[in-house]
C-alpha cells in the first residue's frame, strides 16, 4: 500500500517515526476510567499513568509514532517538511498493532499516540490511521487508551470514526494568531483548524448529553468551590464581548450561528462498537518563541480554548530550532524552556487555582517575570490582601497563597474545623512554608517578623528561586570537574 | 513498659493491638508499644510479649474498627500495616487509640499528631503501589505467561496485582516480589492469588528477567529515539524516575 522502503525493519521503521514524533508533546493517559473487560486487553485510569521517564524527564505514557512521515505539506518548522531530505517510512496498520498490544502486555506503555505526516492528502493519510483504530479495538480486542491527532484538511466522516474509536482526540494549533499560521505553515489556515475543533466540541457535547451526562467536559472538583474559575458558567457568558484582541470565542459563536450543522456526521459502520465519543475530550498544544506572540497572548488564547472549545488541555512546546529558514528564529536559537514552565504554571492557575488570564498579565506587562513564578508575581501585586489568617480564610482566598495547592487547602479547610492550626501541622499537611510564610498568619501570628514590603519579599522569593531557574534554563548544559590528569594530561608522580 | 511484638502480617498485626489493648486497660496506653518482629534492638528494661494470630481476636479488632471508626479508617490501618516504616505497627495503634474515642471524623483532624502520622504512612504506601503500577515490566515467556519483578520497600505488590487483574484479565502472569519471596499468580479469566515461593523456585524465575525477545529491543529502541536531545534533563528524569527502582526495568537494564 505504502510505495516506498520496504527494506526497513520494525525496529528501524520505530526509531524513524518515533524519532519523527517526539516533537508532540500531549503523552497523557489522563481523561477517562474504564475498567477491563474479560477477553479484551487493557484498561483506563482517569488520572493516567506514565510509565518511564525519558532523558529529557519528560514521561513517556503512550506509544507515540507518526503513521507516517511523509508529508506534502511544507511548514517552515517541523521536521518531517516535504523541502526537507531525510529517511522516510511508514508503518502497515498490523504491524503497528502488533507493537502496540505487545507493548501493552509487557507494561511499557499505556496505550498509543498516532499521529502523521501527510502522504499522499489529507483524507488518504486519516483513512490509513482510522483503518489502524478499527484494527486495534476490533481484531486486537484493545480496551486501553488511544490519543489520535486529526490531519487538517480530513473530512469529517473520517475525523468522526476516530473519534469513536480513540479516547482523546486532538487537533494542533500549532500557532496561536492567523497571521503567524499563514507564515510559518502555508498549507494551513485557521479555517482548517478551528472548524474541526469546534465541530469535535460540539459532538462531544451532544453525545455527553444524549448519555445523560452533562455537556461540558468534567473539570477538576475543585472548580465548583471557586467563584471566580473560568470553568464557572457565569465566567464564560460575561466574557464574551469583551475581549479585543483574541477572537477565537466570537469566531465559534458566529460559526455555530451562520451554519446549521455544526456536528460532526455519526460513523455508520462503527456503531456495532459502542464507543463513546471521544470521552477523555479534546486538547491541542502550541508552539511557543518561533513567533513573536506575547504570554498574554498565549494565556489569553488557552483561556478561550478552554471556555468556548471546552479542551480539556493546551500544550505548550518550546519552540527547537530544527530547520533553517529565514521565517524562523535562527539555529542557535536557546530553547526557551524557562518561558514554557512559567506558561505551564499559569495553566494550572487557570485550571486548578481559580485564575484568570487577566489577572496574571496585562498590555502593559505582556509577559511573565521570568525570575518568579506568575502566582507568587500576582501575591506581591496585591500584598493589600496580605498576610491572610488561615484559620478563617476562604478556600479562594487559601488557593492564592504561593505555597499552598488544592490539596493542602483541603487539607487546612477540613481539618481546621475540630482544631487549631499551627506551622509544624501545616507542613506536614504539605504546606510550602519556604514560600508561604511571608503571606499567611496562624492564630494572629506569623511564623517570622516580616515587612510586608513588596521589595524585601520579591528580592527574599527571587533568591529561593534562583537555583531552580537556572536548572530549568540550563537544564541540557553538562558540568564536570575538571581534573588535573584528564584535562590537563598531567603525568602522576611516582 | 510492655512491649508487644508479632510476626510481620495483617491479622498478625491486628491480634497484637488487641493483646496490647488489654493490657493497656491495666498500665495505661502510654506503657504499651507495638513492634513488629524481628526485633532489631531490645531494650533491658521493658518486657517483651509476644502474640500469636488467633482468629476470634483478629476478627474483633476489624470488626471494632469498621463499626466504631469507620470503613475508610479500616483501609488506613490495612495500608499502613503494609508499610516497611520501623514505627508502622504502632502508628496503627496511636490512631487507634484517637479513633476509638473520637468516631469517624477522625480521619480529619490532621492536627493530632497520631492521625498525620498515619495519613504519612498511608500515602507513602499508596505512592509506592503507584510507582510500581507505572515500573513494572513483564517480560514473556513463549508469548504466554508474563513475568514481573520487584522489589518494593514496603508490601505492595497485592495492590500492584489488583491493577492488573483489571487490565490484563485474559493473560497468565505472574508479579514477584523478589525480597519477600511471594508471588500475585493470575491464570487466565481467574482470580488473582498470592503465593509464598520457594528458594528453588525463586532461583529459576530469576532467569525470566534476561529473556529478551525482539520486544524489549524495541521498546529500548523507542525509548532511546523519544527523548529530545536539545531538552535532556537527568535530574529531572532521576526526581521521576528514582534509581532504586529501575533495577528490573528493561529499558535500564542493559
Amino acid at each position: 500500500m505504502f510505495e516506498i522502503d520496504s527494506g526497513l525493519t520494525t525496529n528501524e521503521k520505530l526509531e524513524i517515526l518515533a524519532d519523527a514524533a517526539k516533537y508532540d508533546v500531549a503523552c497523557t493517559s489522563s481523561g477517562v476510567d474504564r475498567k477491563g473487560k474479560k477477553g479484551a486487553l487493557g484498561n483506563s485510569v482517569s488520572s493516567g499513568i506514565c510509565h518511564s521517564f525519558a532523558a529529557d524527564g519528560r514521561c513517556i505514557s503512550l506509544l507515540k509514532v507518526l503513521m507516517t512521515n511523509h508529508c506534502v505539506y511544507d511548514c517552515k518548522y517541523c521536521i518531517n517538511r516535504c523541502s526537507n531530505d531525510v529517511v522516510r517510512t511508514a508503518f502497515e496498520p498490523d504491524e503497528l498493532c502488533r507493537l502496540v498490544i505487545e507493548f501493552y502486555k509487557r507494561n511499557y506503555i499505556e496505550g498509543l499516540f498516532l499521529s502523521s505526516g501527510v502522504l499522499k492528502n489529507p483524507a488518504y493519510t486519516m483513512e490509513k490511521m482510522c483503518e489502524t483504530l478499527l484494527l486495534l479495538r476490533t481484531k486486537y480486542r484493545f480496551n486501553g487508551y488511544i490519543h489520535v491527532k486529526t490531519i487538517p484538511g480530513a473530512p469529517d466522516e473520517l475525523i468522526s470514526a476516530a473519534g469513536y474509536l480513540a479516547d482523546r482526540i486532538s487537533v494542533n494549533m500549532e500557532l496561536p494568531t492567523a497571521e503567524s499560521l499563514s507564515r510559518l505553515a502555508p498549507n494551513k489556515s485557521f479555517k482548517t483548524i478551528l472548524d474541526p475543533m469546534g465541530k469535535i466540541t460540539d459532538t462531544i457535547a451532544s453525545h455527553r448529553v444524549a448519555i445523560g451526562k452533562g455537556a461540558r467536559m468534567e473539570r477538576s472538583d475543585i472548580n465548583k468551590h471557586l467563584t471566580n474559575s473560568i470553568f464557572n458558567k457565569d465566567n464564560i457568558k460575561t466574557q464574551l464581548s469583551g475581549d479585543e484582541q483574541i477572537r477565537l470565542g466570537d469566531y465559534r459563536i458566529k460559526n455555530s450561528l451562520s451554519t446549521d450543522n455544526t456536528f460532526l456526521p455519526s460513523a455508520g459502520d462503527n456503531s456495532s462498537l459502542t464507543r463513546a465519543f471521544a470521552p477523555a475530550g479534546q486538547s491541542t498544544q502550541i508552539i511557543i518563541g518561533a513567533t513573536p506572540e506575547t504570554d498574554l497572548t498565549l494565556i489569553k488564547t488557552t483561556q478561550q480554548l478552554y471556555q468556548h472549545f471546552d479542551l480539556k488541555r493546551v500544550f505548550y512546546s518550546a519552540y527547537i530550532p530544527l530547520n533553517d529558514d529565514n521565517e524562523l528564529p535562527s539555529l542557535d536559537t536557546s530553547v526557551p524552556l524557562l518561558r514554557e514552565h512559567r506558561l505551564y504554571q499559569a495553566d494550572w492557575l487557570l485550571r486548578f487555582y481559580g485564575f484568570r488570564a487577566e489577572e496574571l498579565l496585562s498590555e502593559d506587562r505582556p509577559n511573565f517575570n521570568e525570575k518568579l513564578d506568575p502566582k507568587c508575581d500576582w501575591a506581591l501585586r496585591h500584598l493589600g490582601m496580605f498576610p491572610v489568617e488561615l484559620q478563617t480564610a476562604s478556600y479562594d482566598l487559601l488557593l492564592r497563597i504561593p505555597g499552598i495547592g488544592p490539596k493542602s487547602a483541603k487539607r487546612i479547610v477540613t481539618s481546621r474545623r475540630y482544631g487549631k492550626l499551627d506551622y509544624d501541622s501545616l507542613k506536614k499537611m504539605g504546606v510550602v512554608l519556604k514560600r508561604a510564610h511571608y503571606f499567611i498568619m496562624c492564630n494572629g501570628r506569623m511564623m517570622y517578623n516580616t515587612p510586608i514590603e513588596e521589595r524585601y519579599i520579591s528580592q527574599r522569593l527571587i533568591e529561593d528561586n534562583n537555583k531552580e531557574n537556572w536548572q530549568i534554563s540550563h537544564q541540557n548544559e553538562k558540568y564536570t570537574q575538571m581534573s588535573l590528569f584528564t584535562d590537563f594530561k598531567m603525568e602522576a608522580g611516582v | 513498659m510492655h512491649i508487644y511484638t508479632c510476626e510481620d502480617g495483617f491479622e498478625n498485626m491486628m491480634c497484637c493491638i488487641y493483646a496490647a489493648w488489654e493490657g493497656a486497660l491495666v498500665s495505661g496506653h502510654d506503657n504499651v508499644r507495638l513492634v513488629r518482629e524481628p526485633v532489631e534492638q531490645v531494650t533491658f528494661f521493658d518486657e517483651y510479649i509476644h502474640v500469636d494470630y488467633d482468629k476470634d481476636k483478629f476478627e474483633k479488632v476489624v470488626r471494632s474498627i469498621r463499626n466504631k471508626i469507620s470503613t475508610e479508617a479500616f483501609y488506613y490501618v490495612y495500608y499502613a500495616s503494609l508499610s516497611a516504616e520501623e514505627d508502622a505497627l504502632d502508628s496503627i495503634y496511636r490512631f487507634l487509640v484517637e479513633g476509638f474515642k473520637k468516631g469517624a471524623l477522625v480521619i480529619y483532624q490532621y492536627t493530632v499528631p497520631a492521625v498525620s502520622r498515619i495519613m504519612e504512612i498511608r500515602r507513602n504506601v499508596g505512592n509506592e503501589a503507584c510507582h510500581f503500577k507505572e515500573f513494572a515490566r513483564f517480560n514473556s515467556l513463549d508469548n504466554k505467561l508474563y513475568v514481573c519483578h520487584l522489589e518494593p520497600k514496603n508490601n505492595v505488590i497485592s495492590i500492584v496485582g489488583q491493577h492488573f487483574a483489571d487490565r490484563m484479565p485474559s493473560e497468565y502472569w505472574l508479579i514477584i516480589d523478589d525480597n519477600r519471596s511471594i508471588a500475585v499468580v493470575h491464570s487466565k479469566d481467574e482470580e488473582n492469588y498470592l503465593r509464598v515461593l520457594t528458594e528453588d523456585e525463586m532461583n529459576s524465575l530469576k532467569r525470566t528477567e534476561f529473556m529478551e525477545d525482539e520486544y524489549t529491543k524495541m521498546w529500548r529502541t523507542f525509548f532511546d529515539a523519544i527523548a529530545i536531545k536539545q531538552r535532556e534533563n537527568y535530574a529531572c528524569q532521576r526526581n521521576l524516575f528514582p534509581i532504586w527502582m529501575r533495577k528490573h526495568t528493561t529499558e535500564f537494564m542493559k
